[in-house]
């Protein structure tokens, strides 16, 4: 086909005002040279670095090609003040280390700058509630979840092609194996990484998908973002490894407590890998968790929140200092306190008579004296915590 | 950021004498904890009744909030502090 | 109120029965006579809807065809007095809430209360918070949290009455604030674009079929085009060439297709449509493709209340992720909105919205309105 009916260029041309590099175009290298119509179904070509016609940018305007951590002390050690877009990002970390409180501030820091973030969700524990604590825009977040890696890995590469989300994070399930020992069942792993046995066979072939999406990432100015759990087979986290051009690991050095309760931690940040500037240097970051009500008031008074070791105690301290009981009614707090994120001024909630199962009337819940509320979690600390540790 | 694993995964836990957690077993893995806090809730009891004592737990690796379904005695994994 | 309460408060009223057919034939009439002054003209005519009554009007730009505001409004209550029992009330303001509840403020018809541009968060401050919401459940709760005025929430950070109230909390914070976050969609006539071609011989692979689909398309989008209109769905009627197809092969295939948004883009119609017969291939040869698009309406071009950059590139991450929903699945893309944060089960304070329906799940910049928040007869804007 060398020549194309009016209709088809008015169609192209249509589309070309609205959509920019991502509508489909003539083939061929030259623009005006005739050709077939392209990228219709096929991938989308990736566009050259141009302003929209319209005035409208393909990327977001203010991003300059860096994205904020949401942790200063983390953007002062990176180099450019957060992550490049080209780098690629693996955040490695062991349970409750915080990569997904960095990789959700990181998701609202670029939603801030206005780009569009999508969320694989693998491991399918994603909470919407936590991510609007910590400044995300759920309408701004696209949400996919696959049933496998291989899935997951296609539905990435199609979603970076057609550049519609500038910020792509990858939440790895961790492997999830039975150990001798633990004396009781649990339900099978739903979905998690091949193990070793599969590896063999499959693992490859995920590495490789794992390198391509991160090349096209780069190539299409996305900023992929992989959560690594330890335990993953080899191939797969050296693919991850050779793709990233940053690499984090977290490791949690001391819970938070206030009284008993644990609210938060601080994690160190080693940078392990940086091709944006110096590796090795390490950042504190101090995450609080709060729970929602009126208790969240005591998180900003420093004099009420001690570092406590990661080790347990005893069993004998177990004996000594006997857990609490079901959590009574705290007590009311002043108005007009404000509490981290997203800062709603708290109102001393009326309390159920004590002794008394109190029908709520607001939902028809039946709620005991005891506080029975939702949490609702705050953002993280360098706000009011100490400087952090460089 | 928690994570709220939206299954629910059933657990072991450990008991001392006195009733009170002192492990838990998931996914092949026992990490002994400590309780920081617990509350309960009882909901929908007009049409499908759910009862649970929240608890959330503490050990060397984790910080996490599991329940005891008081209507089946079955232990639940809801969120992992990360 | 029951009728005997009225009677009470007011023994000297008389009380008539309701004539739903006529209202709504009124309402009608009222629209038609509006749509007179204005391309831009909405309203509920169905009695059972809340919004019953309220009829609503662009006047952007209208001054040059009917005076200054106050004289238009003069004249829309005029024209509609004679169809409307009372006459109506007339509220201006730069929001569809701000103007309705001018509207209510109104006392006459031919005293309309006019909102200075700009002026739509200020002019709410001092109003009751139960006006922002029709949920009675959030009105409580606002109550409870010391908020009385529409001003003090407005002052309130918008991430905590999402925290709080979820997608509602992002709809009160607009209105409060003077921001516009529902669409204007105008009364539409109803009307149809169908083209059909039939194809000899019969095509079986998908290539020359998107050729031919795309002809169709094109021609449709150029007539959306021209009509200053788009259309909210398509459905593709393929009938199929029995002669060389298996015993119970079905002669016919029908592709009903929601967009995420209204559209008159060919590229856009033809995507989706092959990336469902990519998923769903004829099961023949295909001997004749009709295209009809529907839920045509007038195009109301891309919306930016919300002024942020994503906004922007919301048509085309909707579209790209509607054919990704075709590909993969639609429960395996979505987004999450917030239902009931404070929900004490964390099951109830959220739920997932698939994309590709082309309704919630769809990414659109704006926020769609729930039910009117009062009733106000007439406003204007």
């Amino acid at each position: 086909m060398t020549t194309h009916p009016s209709d088809v260029a008015t169609a192209l041309a249509s589309l070309r005002t609205r959509w920019g590099e991502a509508a489909p175009r003539l083939g061929g290298l030259v623009p005006d040279h005739p050709g077939a119509v392209i990228g219709t179904l096929a991938t989308v070509p990736l566009p050259d670095e141009q302003e929209h016609p319209l005035g409208v940018p393909v990327r977001p305007p203010d991003d300059d090609g860096v994205v904020r951590t949401g942790f200063a002390a983390l953007d002062a050690i990176l180099g450019p003040g957060g992550v490049p877009r080209w780098a690629g990002l693996a955040v490695r970390g062991d349970v409750s280390s915080g990569k997904t409180t960095l990789a959700l501030r990181l998701a609202a820091e670029a939603q801030a700058a206005g780009s569009i973030v999508a969320y694989v969700d693998l491991a399918r524990s994603l909470d919407p509630v936590e991510a609007v604590a910590r400044g995300v825009r759920l309408e701004w977040l696209v949400v996919l979840e696959p049933t496998s890696l291989d899935e997951a890995l296609a539905m990435a590469g199609a979603l970076v092609a057609g550049r519609s989300a500038d910020l792509l994070i990858v939440d790895l399930p961790a492997e999830r194996g039975s150990r001798s020992g633990s004396g009781g069942s649990h339900r099978a792993p739903r979905e998690s990484v091949p193990g070793p046995a599969s590896s063999r066979r499959r693992s490859p072939s995920v590495a490789d998908r794992l390198g391509r999406l991160a090349a096209l990432a780069r190539r299409a100015d996305v900023l992929l973002v992989v959560l690594e759990p330890p335990g993953l087979p080899d191939p797969v986290s050296s693919a991850i490894a050779a793709a990233a051009g940053l690499r984090l690991e977290l490791a949690r050095r001391t819970w938070i407590r206030l009284g008993r309760d644990v609210v938060g931690q601080r994690t160190e940040v080693v940078v392990a890998r940086n091709r944006a500037g110096p590796p090795g240097r390490r950042a504190e970051l101090r995450i609080i968790y709060a729970e929602g009500g009126d208790r969240d008031a005591c998180l900003l008074r420093e004099p009420l929140l001690t570092d406590a070791p990661s080790l347990l105690r005893s069993r004998a301290d177990h004996r000594a200092t006997p857990p609490p009981p079901l959590a009574a009614s705290p007590p009311p707090i002043g108005p007009g306190a404000r509490v981290g994120r997203p800062g709603l001024r708290l109102v001393p909630e009326r309390t159920a008579r004590a002794g008394r199962t109190a029908v709520d009337r607001r939902d028809g819940h039946r709620r005991e004296p005891d506080r029975s509320r939702a949490r609702r979690p705050t953002g993280d600390g360098p706000r009011v915590g100490p400087p952090a540790r460089a | 950021m928690t994570r709220l694993l939206r299954e629910h995964p059933p657990i072991d836990v450990e008991l001392d004498a006195e009733g009170r957690i002192v492990a838990i077993v998931w996914a092949g893995r026992r990490e002994p904890v400590e309780v920081c806090n617990r509350w309960r809730i009882d909901e929908g009891w007009w049409r499908q009744p759910i009862a649970r004592d929240y608890v959330k737990v503490v050990g060397a690796h984790w910080l996490a909030l599991v329940y005891l379904d008081r209507i089946d005695g079955t232990w639940h994994l809801e969120r992992i502090y990360d | 109120m029951a009728l005997g309460s009225a009677h009470r408060l007011a023994p000297e009223a008389t009380f008539l029965d309701p004539d739903l057919a006529a209202d709504t034939a009124a309402i009608e009439r009222a629209l038609d006579v509006l749509a007179a002054f204005s391309p831009g003209v909405a309203g509920a005519t169905d009695p059972a809807d809340p919004a019953f009554g309220l009829l609503e009007v662009q006047v952007d730009g209208l001054e040059r065809l009917w005076g200054p505001e106050a004289v238009l409004a003069g004249r829309l209550a005029a024209a509609l007095a004679g169809i409307l029992p009372g006459g109506p009330r007339v509220g201006i303001a730069g929001t569809r809430f701000a103007a309705t509840t001018a509207a209510g403020l109104a006392v006459a018809p031919d005293r309309p209360w006019i909102v200075e541009p700009g002026g739509e968060a200020a002019f709410l401050a001092s109003l009751p918070v139960a006006l922002l919401t029709p949920d009675p459940d959030i009105r409580a709760r606002l109550t409870r949290f010391g908020l009385r005025r529409i001003g003090a929430v407005a002052a309130l950070p918008r991430s905590s009455l999402v925290a709080r109230f979820g997608i509602e909390g992002e709809r009160i914070h607009a209105r409060a604030n003077g921001r516009e976050i529902a669409a204007f969609r105008p009364r539409r006539a109803p009307e149809r674009l169908v083209l059909g071609l039939g194809l000899e011989p019969p095509i079986e692979d998908l290539e020359p079929l998107r050729f031919v689909l795309h002809r169709v398309a094109g021609a449709l989008a150029e007539q959306l085009l021209a009509r200053g209109a788009a259309a909210g769905r398509a459905e593709l009627r393929l009938v199929l060439d029995p002669a060389f197809a298996r015993r119970g092969t079905p002669t016919a295939l029908a592709v009903e297709q929601r967009f995420p948004e209204p559209t008159a883009e060919a590229a856009a119609i033809e995507r989706l449509l092959l990336a469902r017969l990519e998923r769903e291939p004829p099961p023949a040869a295909v001997a004749r493709i009709e295209l009809e698009l529907t839920e045509v309406a007038p195009a109301t071009g891309q919306q930016l209340a919300l002024f942020v950059p994503q906004a922007a590139r919301a048509a085309q991450l909707g579209w790209q992720l509607a054919r990704l929903a075709l590909a993969f699945g639609e429960d395996r893309i979505g987004r999450l909105e917030l239902t009931d944060p404070e929900a004490p089960l964390p099951e109830a304070r959220w739920r997932r919205l698939p994309i590709g329906s082309g309704s919630e799940g769809g990414f659109r910049p704006l926020v769609p309105e729930t039910a009117s928040t009062g009733s106000v007869e007439g406003a204007a804007r």
